[in-house]
């Protein structure tokens, strides 16, 4: 093997969770299309990104603050498909916020998950604050801010980015560019190629990878990680990668880009070409392939069966967490 | 270039500007001192920068969005010495305001520079929208907002920009970067070199000048304009250059800046750099600067009585340009 560090075994398992988190977020638009769930934020598409850069952490340990788009990324970073279920159907033992926030909130406060705002970019700016803290407290963790291309265009981001690189913070600002802002190209977004050229103005080093790449990813994840552990500062990261579906399941991606598009970005399905490539390497057999995928399917079940059941939150909870009492 | 060194008399008009503003400044950090005047913002070592800039651009067609250290670019656009002083001393007939903002808060309408507020670099939002609608208009104008490199932090600064470029409007940024924002140095600032490195994160082009040098800042914001007018978009300027005083009356810089730094920086000061090259030009003699600062010199106090003259705003207009009639 390489001198990355991934095992067949870590390989296995970052597989898992890509397919994994691929069939969770189709279970989502299932249950969001019988009325069941109120809005989906998929990851259908970014999987090798997130998983690869999960993988690249000091998982539970080092912060996290996704944005919506995340949930293979969380769900490599340790929630469980029951807590993902929990938390799209509302339920009082949602971890994310006791079914408070819109679904795709996400948040886990055991497992590191920094919970967030609605306002893209936010949590870059929050990415900087707790990498500030490890700073001051040399607590050797580190940070790590994921966003959209289209929120790059945020001033938050801005002031995120000159204050990591001013003060050498242990962070990480992962971008996901899948191309389009909602429904506004990149083009119409920024004047530039690459959000990767933007890390010059800050001083920092600006790295473009490979999105569908789960194994680039990790790379350079990890070599950014590894500079920040060393007092070299903030790495801006612009993993390229592409959406499948619409926005949410409240837009309908038809009216702002052309299906031969998507057709032709769906050939390099991150979750495809690396099943290919696991299997060609022999780490994975059409035998445990057929295993991991019932594996799946039960557990979506059971997640799906388990957040049905599960209990609302109590109305008489609804000044919690935000109120002292009412 | 584009003729300017040859046009004797626009050179010395430059020169004029800047001696005037810089002595218009010191007259107002005396009434300040006297009590005479609420609050001081200096341009004091900028005036190379600013008189350059102002004098690239058509005033009949072109808008400023400045900042509040910009009291030379306006002068050098069209502001009078007693419009300033009207301003500084809070005068119901201050073109900016009518009295109401604080000094240095410079807006004319008539002569086409934009009000502005006090949070630092929304006055580059500004100017973008006026760019913008400038160019949905199909209007032949420019606009040139000017700003410390300390805003260039302020997230308004990024968002600005990108749309700027995004939509190839008609706007020169123009950072004035003195080294420091308020008391902290640039290096604290931002952990680059130059401001202008800012501008390949955009994809808008951008050019470092030497502040001090009022002819090098003229030639860079002119062809700043010609690409605008040309429908080719947003260009950001950095231009190198120094405070003389502290940030504002309020401000000592003794607590963060060595006097040996300050003294250097004087060595780089645009007025002298400025007359000293027209004396070599044979365009100037010490005769003719005698002239020019007695000339400067009624100017200001001409400008400082007649302020002191004007009767403030009637308490009665408290509410005008901000509810369509008193609540009360």
């Amino acid at each position: 093997m390489s001198d990355n560090g991934l095992t067949p075994e870590l390989m296995l398992d970052m597989y898992y969770h890509m397919a994994l988190a691929r069939a969770v977020d189709d279970r989502m638009w299932i249950l969001n299309r019988q009325g069941r769930a109120p809005v989906v934020y998929t990851s259908n598409g970014h999987e090798a990104a997130q998983v690869g850069s999960a993988f690249a952490l000091n998982r539970g340990e080092d912060w996290i603050c996704p944005y919506y788009r995340d949930l293979a990324l969380v769900l490599a970073y340790g929630m469980t498909p029951r807590e993902i279920m929990l938390h799209l159907l509302g339920r009082a033992d949602d971890p994310n916020s006791g079914g408070r926030q819109m679904p795709a909130h996400w948040g886990h406060a055991k497992l590191h998950i920094l919970t967030g705002g609605s306002v893209v970019a936010t949590q870059d700016v929050h990415a900087a604050g707790l990498a500030l803290a490890s700073k001051v407290l040399k607590d050797g963790r580190v940070s790590v801010a994921y966003f959209g291309e289209g929120s790059t265009s945020q001033g938050e981001f801005h002031e995120a980015l000159n204050f990591a690189a001013v003060h050498k913070l242990p962070v990480i600002f992962f971008n996901e560019n899948n191309g389009y802002a909602i429904s506004v190209p990149a083009r119409k977004q920024m004047a530039v190629q690459d959000v990767a050229a933007r890390a010059a103005g800050y001083g920092m080093p600006g790295v473009i990878v490979d999105g569908n790449d789960p194994v680039k990813v990790y790379e350079v994840v990890k070599e950014a990680a590894d500079r920040a552990r060393r007092g070299e500062g903030p790495t801006l990261i612009e993993a390229k990668t592409y959406r499948f579906v619409p926005h949410s399941s409240d837009d309908d991606d038809r009216a702002y880009r052309p299906r031969e598009e998507v057709q032709e970005a769906k050939k390099r399905d991150p979750i495809a070409m690396f099943e290919t490539k696991l299997k060609e390497q022999g780490i994975l057999t059409d035998d445990t392939l057929k295993e991991m995928q019932q594996k799946i399917k039960d557990i979506v079940n059971d997640a799906t069966d388990y957040a049905e059941k599960a209990a609302l939150p109590d109305p008489a909870t609804l000044g919690d967490h935000v109120y002292g009492s009412l | 270039m584009s003729g300017l060194e040859q046009d004797a008399e626009r050179l010395q008009t430059m020169y004029y500007y800047m001696v005037l503003s810089r002595e218009l400044d010191r007259r107002i950090w005396i009434l300040n001192r006297q009590g005479k005047s609420a609050f001081v913002i200096s341009g004091q070592g900028q005036e190379g920068v600013q008189v350059g800039a102002a004098m690239a651009l058509d005033p009949t067609s072109d808008w400023l969005a400045p900042y509040y250290r910009d009291m030379a670019m306006v002068i050098a656009f069209g502001m009078t010495p007693r419009e300033v002083m009207l301003g500084q001393m809070g005068r119901a007939a201050d073109p900016s305001s009518g009295g109401r903002q604080m000094p240095s808060h410079f807006g004319h309408a008539a002569k086409r520079i934009l009000t502005g507020s006090s949070p630092v670099s929304t006055q580059v939002v500004h100017a973008v929208g006026l760019a913008w609608s400038i160019k949905l208009q199909r209007q032949s104008g420019v606009v040139l907002t000017s700003l410390g490199e300390g805003s260039t932090n302020q997230g308004e600064f990024h968002e600005a920009l990108n749309f700027a470029a995004v939509h190839r409007v008609p706007v020169i940024i123009l950072v004035e970067n003195n080294g420091y924002a308020i008391s902290v140095p640039v290096e604290r600032e931002m952990a680059i070199q130059d401001v202008a490195m800012r501008g390949q994160g955009y994809g808008i082009p951008s050019v470092v000048v030497r502040g001090s040098d009022p002819l090098e800042v003229y030639q860079v914001v002119k062809e700043a304009r010609m690409r605008a007018v040309r429908g080719e978009g947003p260009t950001l300027i950095e231009a190198k250059t120094h405070r003389y005083t502290a940030h504002s009356s309020d401000d000592d810089d003794r607590s963060y800046r060595p006097r040996e730094k300050l003294e250097e920086e004087k060595r780089d000061d645009p007025l002298v750099m400025f007359r000293e090259w027209l004396e070599t030009e044979k365009l100037w003699d010490s005769e003719a600067d005698k002239a020019l600062y007695q000339r400067v010199k009624k100017e200001v106090d001409d400008a400082t009585e007649y302020a002191e003259n004007s009767p403030q705003p009637e308490p009665g207009t408290l509410y005008d340009h901000v509810y369509g009639s008193s609540p009360a």
